[in-house]
């Protein structure tokens, strides 16, 4: 029997009700580089939201039996529910331009049911170079050797083999 | 004294003839790019032959793997 996967329905169906719902988000971080190839590893998905006020967000949690935890001094903002537990918020990506510009020339990848909006390798490079941090320097020979292979063997939708 | 050879399993004739399709692809990449590390693009290329659903899942699994061991 197979093991039970991390990412399984209930994820998928939580992203769904997000699109569904017409909330603007963007999956970034190495969860995106993943999507694309990478051989990088990563303990969640980061999801970039436009506004965290957005009323769809609010109603899409609510129905998905979600709810939102605005951040205090010494906690990010996050999302708890069922089905909620590998997403973390992300409210600020560095190197980045603003939410509007990333998410149009974001790419669309196919997860089961859903298509998501996805920040593309090269804009994940971007953000993990402007941070700096050690963690982020080390994963930037993977990423970039991915966007190398990813040059030689994409498909014609642009979304990889 | 007769040595019996056993023909390989098909499956197993794919994957070697996908391995070797793999690794050419690898080896003219890093020809093209001397910058790029044949390892990373070697299991780039594999886990571009897997679905989205199935990448994801692999950097988790391994992310979370790493977490329980610390």
């Amino acid at each position: 029997m197979d093991a039970p996967q991390p990412f399984s329905d209930k994820e998928i169906a939580f992203l769904e009700a997000l699109v569904a719902g017409g909330v603007d988000f963007l999956v970034v971080g190495l969860a995106a580089a993943a999507l694309q190839g990478a051989p990088a590893v990563t303990q969640d998905v980061d999801l970039w939201f436009r506004n965290l006020d957005d009323p769809a967000l609010m109603r899409t949690l609510a129905r998905a039996g979600a709810s939102y935890i605005p951040p205090t001094a010494s906690t990010p903002p996050l999302i708890a529910g069922a089905g909620t537990e590998l997403f973390d918020i992300v409210v600020h990506m560095h190197g980045l331009e603003s939410f509007e510009k990333e998410a149009g020339q974001a790419i669309r990848i196919r997860l089961g049911r859903v298509e998501l909006p996805v920040l593309p390798l090269a804009r994940v490079i971007a953000s993990k170079k402007a941070t700096g941090r050690p963690k982020d320097l080390s994963i930037l020979p993977a990423l970039e050797d991915t966007l190398r292979a990813r040059r030689y063997t994409l498909n014609s939708d642009g979304s990889g083999s | 004294m007769t040595i019996a050879v056993k023909a390989p399993e098909p499956e197993a004739a794919d994957a070697t003839t996908l391995a070797r399709e793999r690794l050419e692809r690898a080896r003219a990449i890093c020809d093209a790019e001397p910058e790029a590390s044949f390892e990373n693009v070697w299991h780039a290329l594999i886990l571009l032959e897997d679905p989205p659903l199935v990448r994801l899942n692999r950097s988790l699994i391994r992310g979370r793997t790493a977490t329980v061991q610390r």
